[in-house]
């Protein structure tokens, strides 16, 4: 079976798919994530489409700092996101709530949530990130085989390392 | 031969499975890299559909209590079924065989896909997978209509339900305006622009299927994508006229079939780059007002042909 | 026909898309990831007050001071440079500390990765150059950013 364990860790770095969840952010990542699929840019070189469903997408692309209304529905998607699958937390609000830190109508950066697999750094970050943020989750996805999925973490507090070997 | 061993072969080899599926990824790839050039980007690399493929049988399905998941799973592998039926019967050699009426049985075969679809969204429970089913229903009444009367005009015109016999015919006013119906109805039937409404993903999370996942998810886009080779090889069959073709050998005028099914992609491409979505309510409107006079116009100047000259 | 002929011009145009991993240059004025010159600083903390998420922190302790810098909390807003660079012109100085990097940050995996932490031994005050009548040089002048 090695040659179809190598197929389909290529089929997972090659195809990457995305959905795209705003947990509270000021849409400025949201818009350079639209950006990142518009013709200078394209995306979709690298296979990445955007799909409608989180059950279609193998990456979740986080942005925002996770509003107290949002927390629920983030770990909802989460959840309904199948295996396997990686977190990319798109500018600094979902890495560390940016701004907004101790506010009252936060709940906590991402990673007390999820488990993040690859942070990009940037208020917001400039397309041609978020498309190397995308780039190395997808070969984390092709190294992590078939791994059970996380469930969504609920101890609050930690920040959940996700770096697999 | 055996013709129990004939149809299976035509089903499993030629032009079926093994030559459909890769056929149903490469017209997938050119519909999405023309899109792309026309809208100035570069697009997808050429193996990207193969890899998409791939990559969703190996995810996983998600637990689905309360839902009867065996009927859900299903509905995919129906229409990838009767997808890959409606390619094997396309006559791409010539004298391939093939039986009288198979034009018939290839329409009821690129109906099914549409029907699983609908089935699939209600059966899924979902509510986004219920709004789009209704519109996937109705955009099916009406632009099926259209589809069927200038099927059946063409064929009416040509005396003959026989597919191979189609392919052919010569062209007369009657079949070309019957084509051109045809293509007409070809962007609703696959889910393009205009008319991609109970695909759309920013509006109903992409409608029928957002609950499929992993290789159901894969077994949908395989039956899309020979949904796209069946309908584009059975325009291709009624523009060819290749059995006229005094000079070709038959492995040539297979060659003009696939070329000009890329052809009809191309064509579709750009009707897809070109326009913008349609709510439910003008596509509709659009195949009820604009063109069923003409299909209806169609029809039955077929049939005054047909029995009063 | 206006849209036909916008596709057609595309087509001949060819593609504009910048290739993986190809990446456009930054402007000028890009601000990106804040960097630090133990040399020049003076310790005032005057970024750490300005800094508007918190990115920057400020030890200080006797004859050494401690400032560390998260570019995972910070915002790129620049305050912190400006606060720097009109402190350092007030004292006198015509360097400062603090500057942008002028490329992207880069994509990490760990929470903190990216936080740099500098310990800075604090220097006497270069004598003034305009003659004064006491020659002994006084001891630190700011207690350097209450704790």
């Amino acid at each position: 079976m090695n040659l179809w364990k190598r197929l389909m860790c290529t089929a997972r770095r090659k195809s990457p798919w995305l959905f795209h969840m705003n947990s509270g952010s000021c849409n400025g990542c949201d818009i350079e994530i639209i950006a990142a699929l518009s013709p200078r840019y394209d995306a979709e070189q690298l296979g990445v489409l955007l799909q409608g469903s989180p059950r279609h997408a193998d990456i979740l692309v986080v942005t925002g700092p996770v509003t107290n209304k949002a927390v629920n529905a983030v770990k909802t998607v989460y959840d309904q996101v199948c295996g396997p699958k990686a977190v990319v937390a798109i500018g600094s609000c979902p890495a560390t709530t940016n701004v907004f830190i101790d506010s009252r109508t936060l709940d906590g950066p991402l990673d007390k949530h999820l488990p993040v697999d690859v942070y990009v750094p940037g208020c917001p970050p400039r397309p041609d990130a978020i498309i190397a943020g995308v780039v190395k989750a997808a070969v984390l996805l092709a190294e992590r085989g078939s791994d059970a999925p996380k469930p969504a973490i609920v101890i609050a507090g930690t920040a959940a390392e996700e770096v697999q070997p | 031969m055996n013709p129990m061993l004939t149809a299976l072969a035509r089903l499993l080899i030629f032009p079926g499975l093994l030559f459909a599926v890769p056929a149903a990824w490469f017209f997938l790839w050119v519909e999405r890299k023309a899109v792309a050039l026309m809208q100035e980007r570069v697009g997808p690399p050429f193996m990207q559909p193969f890899w998409d493929f791939v990559k969703l049988l190996g995810k996983s399905t998600p637990p689905r209590p309360g839902i009867a998941g065996f009927i859900m799973r299903a509905w995919p592998l129906i229409a990838v079924g009767s997808a890959a039926g409606a390619v094997g019967l396309l006559p791409v050699l010539p004298a391939s065989g093939g039986f009288e009426g198979d034009l018939i049985l290839l329409l009821a075969l690129l109906e099914l896909p549409s029907i699983c679809i609908i089935a699939a969204g209600f059966s899924s429970r979902s509510i986004f997978g219920e709004i789009g089913s209704a519109r996937e229903a109705a955009l099916s009444v009406s632009y099926n209509i259209v589809f069927l009367l200038a099927i059946v005009s063409i064929a009416a015109s040509q005396r003959t339900f026989r597919l191979e016999a189609l392919a052919a015919m010569h062209p007369t006013f009657l079949t070309v305006l019957g084509i051109v119906a045809i293509l007409i109805c070809l962007p609703a039937k696959l889910h393009i622009n205009p008319f991609s409404l109970p695909n759309a993903e920013q509006e109903i999370y992409s409608g029928p299927m957002t609950e499929y996942a992993g290789p159901e998810l894969a077994m949908w886009e395989l039956a899309h994508g020979l949904e796209w080779v069946a309908a584009t090889g059975l325009v291709a069959t009624l523009i060819a006229p290749h059995i006229a073709l005094a000079w070709g050998t038959s492995l040539l005028a297979g060659f003009i079939f696939v070329v000009l099914s890329v052809a009809v992609v191309l064509l579709l491409s750009v009707l897809a780059a070109a326009t913008a979505r349609l709510a439910i309510d003008s596509s509709v409107r659009f195949y009820w007002q604009c063109t069923l006079i003409f299909a209806v116009l169609a029809i039955s100047s077929a049939l005054f042909v047909r029995f009063w000259l | 026909m206006n849209i036909l002929t916008m596709l057609w011009k595309n087509l001949r145009r060819g593609y504009q898309t910048l290739l993986f991993p190809a990446r456009p240059k930054v402007t000028a004025r890009f601000r990106g990831l804040v960097q630090f010159d133990p040399a020049l600083c003076t310790g005032c903390a005057v970024c750490r007050m300005r800094c508007t998420s918190r990115a920057i922190e400020f030890k200080a302790g006797k004859g050494e001071f401690t400032w560390s810098y998260n570019p995972g909390q910070c915002t790129f807003c620049g305050r912190c440079v400006e606060g720097c660079t009109e402190h350092a012109l007030k004292e006198g100085h015509t360097e400062h500390a603090l500057s942008q990097q002028q490329d992207t940050p880069p994509v990490y995996t760990t929470q903190g990765e990216l936080k740099t932490s500098y310990t800075v031994a604090r220097r006497p005050p270069a004598s003034k150059p305009v003659a004064a009548p006491v020659a002994a040089p006084t001891p630190n002048p700011a207690p350097g950013g209450a704790q």
